[in-house]
């Protein structure tokens, strides 16, 4: 977003050229800034993780910093926008902070563009979760991820995604429990007549005057259990984002700021790396004045999937050293008090 | 985006509406999805430069049940007094309220912006905006009917090619765009709404086939690296063939002048 001078833009791209390239901070072509990620970070929301690239050790200022939440509320099937099997809607807000130079408007539009693309690749039918249904047909889960955006040092559809999949992997889906009602059954023992309210797996002895055929589930319930409920199942498949920018001749990872506004054209690519499957490309996005061709975009690709799959594997070990550490390490240290 | 309040000089329609239930919905349905031709084909391209007389230059463009007008503006100078070096293009897509299946509500909705932004990025790189300083390119886009975003997308970025050309912008080259659709393991260009819906991915690409280069590239949905290139192959063969119709269209309509 940052604006910079023609001469600025030449300094920029003619050391990115040159034999060995050179950044500004020393960095390789392929090398990423430090990724910090913590996840659980909002008690309230049902899964959360805040992601900064590129933070001085110091100080702990000046890199791009992501916090994402989900959030989950119960949605009508069939009324509104409910969809049966539930539904992922994802918003990015910018602060202002992040954007300092940009109007309200070119804020609304900047934070737009960046839901729809957040949007387009994670509530896409194809990844949804499968237990975001709650009575099917009737009732569903709706997951809101908010992603919102604190500051901006570059390289920032990497960070939301990296948020966004850490929040999404935090998740925990409350379990629910179906429900119905029955009329009392004049015939039944007392102990079952106390009972109005029966859970839908006790069997229903019908009386043979009762012509309906099913017996819908009515609504449902929350059971009160220690924990706040399950994953949501195919966790594992929230992809990645990879933002290689180009130059005509080389590309590199990772921009600043003042990268960012010297290259003429972005590709952005979302990955997953399932285990036991050939990696999926879940979206792609070219971005930006320049153009490209097959060939590039083909040779893209190829480095591309590599690079994510780097990122991918790095994300998968602290998610999990994050699992632990909010789970198992944490009753430990509870039990050795 | 949308605004909250209501525009007092419409008169508005319901909040919301729905699409009646017919009996046959499911055998429609399944007389939609039957594709009519080869995966391979795409649907006829109607084309038109030069409807909106009003506008510097205008296109209108029907595939099937895809209809699409576009006019451009300019260039003409930027209403900002900031001075900016290279031109600026902006791209406006509005649907009728009675594009689609369920009324739209006459108001710009997140919709509008996304399918604006994916046009831009098809046809910013064609246009030789150094060329105007201080000065804006608008182009409007009305969709009249909608059968399916990624037709949309397409078949707007055609237009709106099509319609700078007809205005008389200078340009590296025209830009032709198609799109494709996963279905099982089959690839189908120029989805319709049904069928992209019934996809497990689907891919749009823009280019300028006379230059070989791509402007634009969008995919969404899941597959495979190597199936996503096969379809932007498949797209960038078929954008040569849809160029050619651009180019005769433009013609015929200089010829008529």
């Amino acid at each position: 977003m940052a604006s910079i001078s023609k001469a600025e833009k030449a300094y920029v791209q003619s050391s990115l050229l040159s034999n060995p390239p050179l950044r500004a901070d020393g960095r390789g072509l392929i090398d990423f800034r430090t990724i910090a990620l913590e996840s659980g970070i909002a008690p309230i929301a049902n899964g959360s993780a805040r992601v900064s690239i590129g933070t001085n050790a110091q100080d702990g200022g000046g890199g791009t910093e992501v916090v994402a939440a989900a959030k989950l509320e119960v949605e009508s099937v069939g009324d509104g926008e409910g969809v049966d099997g539930g539904r992922v809607v994802c918003s990015v807000s910018c602060s202002p902070t992040a954007y300092p130079l940009l109007s309200p408007n070119a804020l609304d539009d900047l934070q737009h563009d960046m839901t729809s693309v957040l949007n387009a690749t994670l509530s896409h039918p194809t990844i949804r979760p499968k237990n975001l249904c709650i009575l099917p047909g009737r009732k569903s889960w709706l997951l809101n991820l908010d992603v919102i955006v604190f500051s901006d040092a570059g390289n920032i559809f990497d960070a939301i995604f990296m948020a966004a999949r850490a929040a999404l992997w935090d998740t925990k889906v409350p379990r629910t429990k179906s429900v119905q009602y029955r009329a009392k059954k004049s015939d039944r023992s007392d102990a079952t007549q106390a009972m109005d309210m029966d859970v839908d797996e006790t069997a229903h002895v019908g009386s043979a005057l009762d012509t309906r055929q099913t017996i819908e589930v009515a609504d449902f319930e929350l059971p009160d259990y220690w924990d706040e409920g399950e994953p949501l199942n195919g966790r594992q498949a929230w992809p990645v984002c990879l933002t290689l920018n180009l130059l005509p001749a080389l590309h590199f990872l990772d921009a600043t700021l003042q990268e960012e506004a010297s290259v003429p054209l972005k590709l952005l690519v979302f990955y997953s790396f399932l285990s036991d499957a050939t990696p999926l490309l879940r979206g792609m996005r070219l971005l930006g004045t320049g153009v490209s061709d097959l060939v590039q975009v083909n040779s893209l690709l190829k480095d591309g999937e590599k690079y994510a799959r780097n990122v991918w594997l790095a994300l998968e070990g602290k998610l999990k050293d994050e699992d632990l550490r909010r789970n198992q390490k944490a009753r430990e240290r509870f039990l050795n008090r | 985006m949308a605004q909250s309040a209501n525009d007092r000089r419409r008169i508005n329609g319901p909040e919301e509406s729905f699409t009646p239930v017919f009996d046959d919905e499911d055998e429609d349905i399944k007389l939609k999805m039957q594709r009519s031709r080869a995966p391979g084909d795409i649907r006829p391209i109607f084309l038109q430069p030069g409807l909106i007389s009003q506008a510097n230059g205008s296109a209108y463009i029907e595939t099937e049940k895809t209809k699409i007008a576009c006019a451009v503006y300019g260039p003409r100078q930027s209403k900002t007094t900031t001075y900016s070096e290279k031109g600026r293009l902006n791209v406006e897509v509005k649907f009728t309220p009675f594009s689609c299946t369920r009324r739209r509500a006459p108001m710009r909705d997140a919709e509008d912006r996304s399918i604006g932004v994916s046009i831009h990025q098809a046809i910013v790189s064609s246009i030789r905006l150094e060329l105007f300083p201080k000065s804006t390119i608008d182009v409007f886009i009305t969709i009249i009917e909608n059968d399916g975003i990624e037709g949309c997308i397409a078949s707007g970025s055609l237009a709106a090619s099509t319609a700078l050309a007809d205005a008389g912008i200078e340009m590296l080259g025209l830009v032709a765009s198609c799109s494709a659709a996963i279905v099982g393991d089959v690839i189908q260009l120029d989805p319709s709404e049904a069928e992209a819906r019934a996809s497990s991915g689907t891919v749009i690409l823009a280019c300028m086939p006379a230059l070989n280069s791509i402007t634009s590239l969008w995919q969404s949905g899941q597959m495979t690296t190597s199936m996503s290139l096969k379809c932007m192959e498949q797209c960038h063969e078929r954008c040569i063939d849809i160029h050619s119709i651009v180019a005769q269209s433009l013609l015929e309509h200089r010829r008529t002048d």
